[in-house]
């Protein structure tokens, strides 16, 4: 149990802070969140912490629990857009009108070959949405998805793709 | 395709953080989209950030080149909570003030006090107006709901900005009406209890509610499934539930979750799934600093146990416990334990000791004015004397109780199971199979008073 537990929490802050503050710095360390970013999680999570002072029984593990949470959002979302950026990337180079035959052509075979070695899953979603131009509503109704969850699925094969991008190595643990 | 120049780490860093220009963005996807293994090297590292810290070296280097700039970010952030706590300090006490004053007004003042006042529109008043109401729960359903009537009110004026943010309000908004849903179910409103709880769902859904106030709130919602008797719902709510507290490393409150969840099983049926639950929750309370969750959960384990036919162990456990009860020392608590002592005697066909017991609990109830809890006394004396073959003392208590019940409640269909009960012990045909039907019955019509009792054929 903390030192932190109430009714003792509002004359011991600066203490628990202190005491805390090189396990935050380890926490964001952990999650490589990057400096700029982490002042958000951290003024969320202490935030409410004293707002709810009087109902956390264990300040410290329950900050620390926050946190770890906050910053795991905070890559979900980054990922979100990753995806995104990701998809919006292979949309539209497939579609850019300029390119030379060649250069069209190599990269239809690169994205082949990235799709290639996606679950087959992803690859036939994927290549639908590439290949065929099929939006969301269609993708759900061709492969049997519901109409709530074709964005779900959709996300999880942009972050598929993404990884494969990537070749952190994840992927490839998984395949082998 | 071809690959072009190789972007810079930084662009590759900004382009894993969704922070480059579209143009940027497209163009770095489709150089990495022809797999460049130098600059998959980079991405590498940038894309599991949890993967760095199989090794601790980098780790202690990542800790290293951060850390100033973290000492900085936390600086900044000390300071401005520190100035927000002693605001906070301030409120708290203006909203305690605030409380008192509105309750010292007539009843029907206090709406209007709440909605024309700019006084009255503090968080503060809002979170100690649910925290009364909780409290009325258990002596005052009615006051209950019209406290958590206020609370509603309350904060429906209040602003992002008056707590501390959006997520902050959306938290409180739903607790509010948690509560004045609870306090409907506490006072067997069925109807309005199911339309606040109906509010709260809605408002989980739409808003952004912070971890902890969705467990405080949504374990609220499992208990009143629970009376619903939609077990399977309830169970599923304190799952949900238990994982929060679980990421949020909060191990006291999980498991104070299994033991609610415990008694979903137990109700649903489910003896062994009880155990286990209490078993694995007496595991993460602690008896120091928190002894009364601790012994209620232990208690409902004796109970569990003597449910369910292992009165050796519950007579084991209930001697290991006694010292927990007499440490409590309250006088709820103390009959609590002379009961289970005189239903663990009754187990082990210690049938003077159990008769003795179940007279002195029943008595004590019925000064304390608990009448449900002295009929329910009153039937396990009567299990006793069926025992006995006293008819004669069976249908003496039969009778006793039904009074007791008319005197202190209106519930019908409680009325009705005891009516019944008592006709066959005049017949002298009250068996210990109608005596145990009529005490469950009774246990669970408490709370559900749509229950119907069915006459035994």
């Amino acid at each position: 149990m903390s030192t932190l537990d109430h009714p003792q929490v509002e004359s011991s802050l600066e203490g628990f802070l202190k005491a805390v503050r090189p396990r935050l710095k380890a926490a964001f360390a952990r999650y490589r969140i990057p400096p700029q970013d982490t002042e958000d999680i951290l003024q969320q999570a202490l935030m409410a912490l004293i707002h709810h002072q009087e109902e956390i029984r264990d300040p410290e593990a329950w900050l620390l629990g926050t946190v770890r949470n906050k910053c795991l959002l905070y890559w979900r979302e980054q990922r979100r857009r990753l995806y995104e950026s990701v998809d919006a990337a292979v949309l539209e180079a497939i579609a850019e009108p300029v390119g030379p035959a060649q250069e069209s052509s190599h990269l239809q075979h690169d994205l082949a070959q990235a799709l290639e070695r996606l679950p087959e899953r992803c690859r036939s979603l994927l290549w639908m949405r590439y290949r065929q131009g099929y939006d969301p509503p269609e993708l759900a109704e061709r492969l049997g998805y519901s109409p709530s969850s074709i964005s779900k699925v959709t996300t999880r094969c942009l972050a598929a793709l993404t990884r494969h991008l990537f070749a952190s190595g994840i992927y490839r643990r998984k395949v082998e | 395709m071809k690959a072009g120049p190789h972007p810079e780490p930084g662009v590759l860093e900004q382009f894993v953080l969704g922070r480059l220009s579209p143009q940027e963005m497209r163009e770095t996807a489709r150089h990495l989209l022809a797999g460049c293994p130098r600059c998959q090297e980079v991405t590498a590292v940038l894309w599991e950030p949890a993967d760095v810290f199989e090794d601790p070296q980098t780790l202690a280097t990542a800790e290293i080149s951060e850390d100033a700039a973290y000492d900085a970010v936390l600086d900044r952030v000390f300071e401005r909570v520190a100035a927000v706590e002693s605001l906070l300090a301030g409120q708290r006490a203006a909203g305690r003030r605030l409380y008192e004053e509105l309750m010292q007004c007539p009843a029907e003042r206090r709406h209007l006090l709440l909605a024309n006042c700019q006084r009255f529109r503090n968080r503060m008043l809002c979170e100690r107006l649910i925290e009364a109401s909780y409290e009325a729960c258990f002596e005052d359903p009615r006051r209950a709901v019209d406290v958590a009537r206020l609370a509603v009110a309350a904060v429906g004026r209040l602003e992002a900005d008056d707590c501390g943010g959006g997520e902050a309000l959306d938290g409180l908004r739903a607790r509010a009406w948690a509560h004045l849903g609870n306090a409907h179910r506490t006072s067997f409103d069925l109807q309005n209890a199911e339309a606040a709880f109906t509010t709260v769902e809605a408002l989980l859904n739409e808003s952004q509610i912070s971890l902890a106030e969705k467990a405080k709130v949504l374990s609220l919602l499992a208990s009143w499934r629970k009376v619903q008797r939609r077990f399977a719902e309830a169970q599923q709510i304190f799952d949900r539930v238990a994982a929060l507290y679980k990421r949020l490393g909060q191990w006291d409150l999980l498991g104070r979750t299994l033991l609610q969840k415990a008694l979903v099983c137990g109700e649903a049926g489910d003896g062994e799934g009880e155990m286990r639950l209490l078993r694995r929750a007496l595991d993460l309370i602690d008896p120091q600093s928190d002894p009364r969750t601790f012994l209620a959960a232990r208690h409902n384990l004796i109970n569990a146990l003597y449910e369910s036919g292992r009165v050796r162990e519950a007579f084991a456990l209930l001697y290991h416990t006694r010292p927990l009860y007499l440490q409590a020392g309250d006088r709820m608590n103390l009959l609590r334990l002379r009961w289970l002592e005189g239903l663990v005697a009754f187990g082990l066909q210690r049938i003077d000791q159990a008769e003795a017991a179940f007279r002195e609990v029943r008595e004590a109830f019925l000064e304390l004015g608990l009448g449900y809890e002295a009929a329910l006394a009153a039937l396990d004396l009567a299990g006793v004397y069926v025992v006995q073959g006293r008819g004669a003392d069976v249908s003496r208590v039969a009778e006793e109780t039904l009074k007791i019940f008319q005197s202190y409640n209106t519930h019908r269909e409680a009325i009705a199971a005891l009516l019944v009960f008592c006709a066959a012990a005049r017949l002298d045909r009250a068996g210990l199979d109608l005596v145990r039907q009529v005490s469950t019955f009774l246990k669970r019509a408490r709370n559900n008073p749509d229950l119907r009792f069915s006459a035994p054929s």
